[in-house]
């Protein structure tokens, strides 16, 4: 594979979310508003480029049998960074993400790129798997939070700015509660798939 | 042994590693995040309480305006239905509510975090604190559709704190 479609592979063909299905528990929880969205990929999109880079510099002294332990140490760290700064420099994102950012370390994206990619892989093609990767996850999330938001809060803020102002008064509540984002997620993997098919 | 201490060591050495990165950034990190915090509770205080000055006492504050005594203000902390609700309480002397703000709760979001909206807490404003109930429960407050334990618990914890911090203040 050229270094080109290292980057691009996780964007469409094989998304984290719509394809691999990796990274759901902190895409259920946080797809409720896209402010959220767009918060919580950040942090995975630094949190996989890091684990990803530094595993890959040390891939060749890290024992196979204990590699599951160094992967989650390395990881579990960078969260801890990406916890702290954003509580000291982003308190306003921090209080309302505060409870997702341990979830960071749980995302299956993160430990599956690390596991399959960059402990085989050269650092660049390492780098360029994390930035596809996490850019995927970003679009996907905010896909759903985009839809969810939209029906469930008749609304779309974005960084404060009113994108789509309040339409209803009455909006469907269900989609901002558990069983919507189960409900945008399926709508979204169908069609991603009919559209697969079709092409054949 | 030889291959025990081969897996072993990296293992060791990264430990060793994220645990010197994470002490330098907590090092960094710590005063500013004591800082935002103790700006959030200055911040929250003077919305309670415009233009009072504050005396930290036992789990409360007394508020002076102008060199009086004019009241209290106290954090008041409930149960909610799926974080804790951490009100800052903004009371007159004689027990009427001032200004509540809501300092931090991780409740549902659309539904129970919706408390910490302006529409919900302005209606706080001007009850005394035996009058605050959920409307159905006899008292003056309404709840918001479809949260009516985040409401509930919000309510509850600024009237019962709130008696608290009357009581002791008398002695």
């Amino acid at each position: 594979m050229s270094r080109y479609t290292e980057l691009t592979k996780g964007i469409f063909k094989c998304n984290p979310l719509f394809y691999l299905v990796l990274g759901l528990c902190p895409t259920l929880a946080v797809s409720t508003r896209v402010d959220n969205a767009l918060g919580m990929s950040l942090g995975v999109l630094f949190v996989l480029i890091g684990s990803n880079t530094l595993v890959s510099l040390v891939r060749r002294w890290i024992p196979a049998e204990v590699r599951i332990p160094c992967f989650i140490v390395v990881t579990a760290s960078l969260v801890t960074v990406v916890d702290l700064l954003m509580q000291g420099y982003a308190p306003d994102l921090y209080a309302r993400l505060g409870i997702y950012v341990p979830l960071i370390v749980v995302n299956c994206i993160i430990l599956g790129r690390v596991e399959a990619f960059a402990s085989k892989k050269p650092v660049l093609d390492s780098l360029l798997d994390a930035v596809g990767m996490g850019t995927g996850f970003m679009l996907g999330i905010t896909a759903i939070a985009i839809c969810r938001e939209l029906l469930g809060g008749g609304q779309l803020v974005l960084l404060g700015l009113t994108i789509v102002p309040a339409f209803t008064k009455s909006p469907a509540l269900v989609m901002v509660l558990a069983p919507g984002a189960f409900l945008t997620l399926g709508t979204i993997m169908a069609l991603s798939n009919y559209r697969k098919l079709r092409r054949g | 042994m030889k291959k025990m201490l081969g897996i072993a060591l990296p293992l060791i050495v990264i430990c060793v590693l994220s645990g010197a990165v994470l002490a330098l950034v907590h090092e960094v990190t710590e005063p500013r995040i004591k800082e935002v915090e103790a700006a959030k509770i200055n911040a929250s205080l003077s919305y309670a309480f415009p233009g009072g000055e504050f005396a930290p006492m036992d789990g409360y504050y007394v508020v002076t305006v102008g060199g009086e005594e004019a009241g209290y203000a106290f954090i008041a902390e409930g149960k909610g239905f799926e974080s804790v609700i951490r009100t800052m309480v903004g009371m007159k002397k004689d027990g009427t509510i001032e200004r509540i703000y809501v300092i931090s709760q991780r409740e549902t979001p659309g539904l129970g975090t919706r408390i910490a909206e302006p529409e919900f807490t302005a209606q706080f404003t001007g009850y005394r604190l035996e009058e605050l109930r959920l409307r159905r429960e006899g008292g003056v407050i309404d709840g918001i559709t479809g949260a009516t334990i985040s409401s509930r618990a919000m309510t509850e914890s600024i009237r019962e704190t709130g008696l608290e911090v009357l009581n002791e203040s008398v002695y």
